[in-house]
């Protein structure tokens, strides 16, 4: 009797989870078209104290909203949708360098001269091809402007354009995969588990959406040559927003606010 | 009638990078071939071979690849339409590569991958997966020999899409394929191991059987369990692990029993007492 409602039980447990997965599935698509559609992929500018009506009531945040606002005038949010380091990071390296055609040219030639890197590492050569195409393509849409609000009113738009975002976003991603892996011995310290450095890329680095980590902040900064600072605001003890600059001594320029699972852009 | 390039906004990087890929695979080869259809670049048709030396040796697969709107930052879908005995057709098939796993997708796959990875997982079992079918060897051999005369209603006769083996060279494998292929494989043989574990308690009954034939093929049988007790890929080592897993299973379960017994003993004692106070009152007073 009892093995019998047992087994029953069991098949359509087992139907229950395979739709329960599909199930989860689709509500998770469904959260991830709400966030979305809510949140520009990057926002305008808004002043830092905006932030402060998302915690009415929590002295801790309030506090440390503060402590921020006294260090940065304003900032920008992007949409948390697991890509938000490696927008914010490219979206603010390249706003800043279009005040500055030098340091703009040298990036160039830095980007210009990254695809081999990622050939050698044995990419399938023509879907990265498509990726530096694109990524090049804006690149030099922005040189050919002079006037630079209407450079940085480009960028704003290009990166708010799912298509272009998204593929700037990969290339920054191989990027840091191939920074990763070519300096493999310094990074897999700072793997948990038995993973390889290329493993790790493989889950955790190129594919779309998997937010970023310490380690993938590192090699992108290394990889783009960049530094940045990035705040830290969470539930810790104080009143004071920690910082962190990576490389460690560098001088950034890019600065970023981090908020659990979540990267915005500042600006002092 | 409008052409795929005045069709759609070549703008957008996804349609350009589609473009992109319907001219690196426009030429067949020996393993596989792929399309798009005339009026919609979102949807291809492919056809791959059975690869050799397993039971699909010698058949010829077709199917439909549906393309989200934000590909390449997500997966392809893929449906097979000929019969094959590994996975169920009009479905969209659950492949660690395809739509039913994105977070192990890379953008920087691409159609050519997809197929590589679905001729690749051909051959490993199928566990209850998503859109798998458990056929027998025999059965899947059969169809593999009728695949050689079905017909696409869209794209015709489909064993004649692919190149003969001396016609043909298919490019070769990169770095990053043949990894991820491997990661394919590691995959499907994680699952099963996984599904091992659910299904202890069903294998529970027919564990003395099982265990004296852990390397025979899978016999024809509605019993999951059973199969799951003969895939050939169960070493000795987790086996032993699986029957004390079991033993445990069975000594806690004993245990809990015994526990239930105790409890009703004394749910009657304290209904018996409650009974004797009701006939005391009704007739002693």
């Amino acid at each position: 009797m009892g093995d019998v409602g047992q087994s029953t039980a069991n098949t359509s447990n087992k139907e229950m989870t395979s739709n329960q997965d599909e199930l989860i599935l689709a509500q998770q698509r469904q959260i991830e078209k709400e966030i979305s559609e809510s949140i520009p992929l990057v926002g305008e500018l808004e002043p830092v104290t905006s932030l402060s009506s998302e915690y009415s009531g929590d002295d801790i945040y309030l506090a440390k909203v503060n402590d921020l606002a006294a260090k940065y005038s304003s900032m920008r949010r992007t949409r948390p949708d697991g890509n938000c380091f490696f927008r914010a990071f490219t979206y603010a390296t390249l706003e800043r360098l279009l005040g500055n055609k030098e340091e703009f040219n040298s990036f160039y030639k830095l980007a210009e001269n990254s695809k081999n890197v990622l050939v050698e590492l044995g990419f399938q050569q023509f879907t990265l091809e498509d990726f530096y195409d694109t990524y090049m393509d804006v690149l030099k849409r922005l040189a050919d402007i002079d006037n630079v609000d209407d450079a940085r009113r480009e960028l704003h738009t290009v990166f708010n354009e799912q298509g272009y975002s998204d593929y700037m976003v990969v290339y920054l991603r191989l990027l840091t995969s191939a920074q990763l892996q070519k300096e493999k011995d310094f990074y897999s310290c700072f793997i948990e588990g038995e993973r390889t450095v290329a493993d790790f890329c493989h889950q955790e680095v190129e594919p779309m959406y998997k937010d970023s980590d310490h380690i993938h902040i590192m090699a992108a900064c290394s990889a783009l040559n960049t530094g940045v600072r990035v705040l830290y605001m969470d539930r810790g003890t104080g009143n004071i927003v920690t910082q962190h600059d990576l490389p460690e001594g560098c001088t950034p320029t890019v600065h970023l606010l981090y908020r659990p699972s979540h990267y915005d852009i500042l600006y002092v | 009638m409008p052409t795929l390039e005045t069709q759609y906004s070549s703008r957008s990087p996804g349609v350009k990078r589609l473009m992109r890929e319907a001219i690196e695979l426009a030429n067949a080869t020996e393993d596989y071939y792929a399309c798009p259809l005339e009026a919609n670049l979102f949807e291809w048709h492919f056809t791959v071979r059975g690869p050799p030396e397993t039971e699909f040796e010698g058949g010829y697969y077709h199917g439909r690849i549906l393309l989200p709107p934000q590909y390449p930052m997500q997966p392809p879908n893929i449906i097979l339409l000929t019969p094959n005995g590994r996975f169920e057709i009009n479905k969209k098939i659950c492949l660690s590569i395809s739509g039913y796993h994105p977070e192990t997708w890379q953008p920087s796959w691409s159609i050519r991958t997809a197929l590589l990875a679905l001729i690749a997982f051909m051959p490993t079992k199928g566990v209850g997966t998503i859109g798998s079918l458990d056929y027998t060897p025999e059965e899947r051999q059969v169809l593999a020999k009728k695949s050689k005369s079905w017909e696409c209603v869209t794209c015709g006769k489909i064993a004649e899409k692919l190149l003969s083996a001396e016609a043909a060279s298919s490019p070769a494998l990169t770095k990053e394929e043949s990894s991820m292929l491997e990661n394919i494989a590691l995959k499907a043989e994680e699952d099963a191991n996984r599904k091992e574990v659910n299904n202890l308690e069903e294998a529970e009954e027919i564990k003395p059987k099982g265990r004296s034939v852990p390397f025979i093929e899978p016999e024809i049988s509605q019993e999951d369990s059973l199969r799951q007790r003969n895939l050939p890929t169960t070493s000795q080592a987790a086996e032993l692990l699986q029957n004390e897993i079991t033993d445990e299973l069975l000594r806690a379960s004993i245990e809990r029993s015994k526990r239930d017994k105790l409890w009703k003993m004394v749910v009657y004692g304290i209904i018996a007492v409650i009974l004797l106070l009701i006939i005391r009152r009704l007739f002693f007073i």
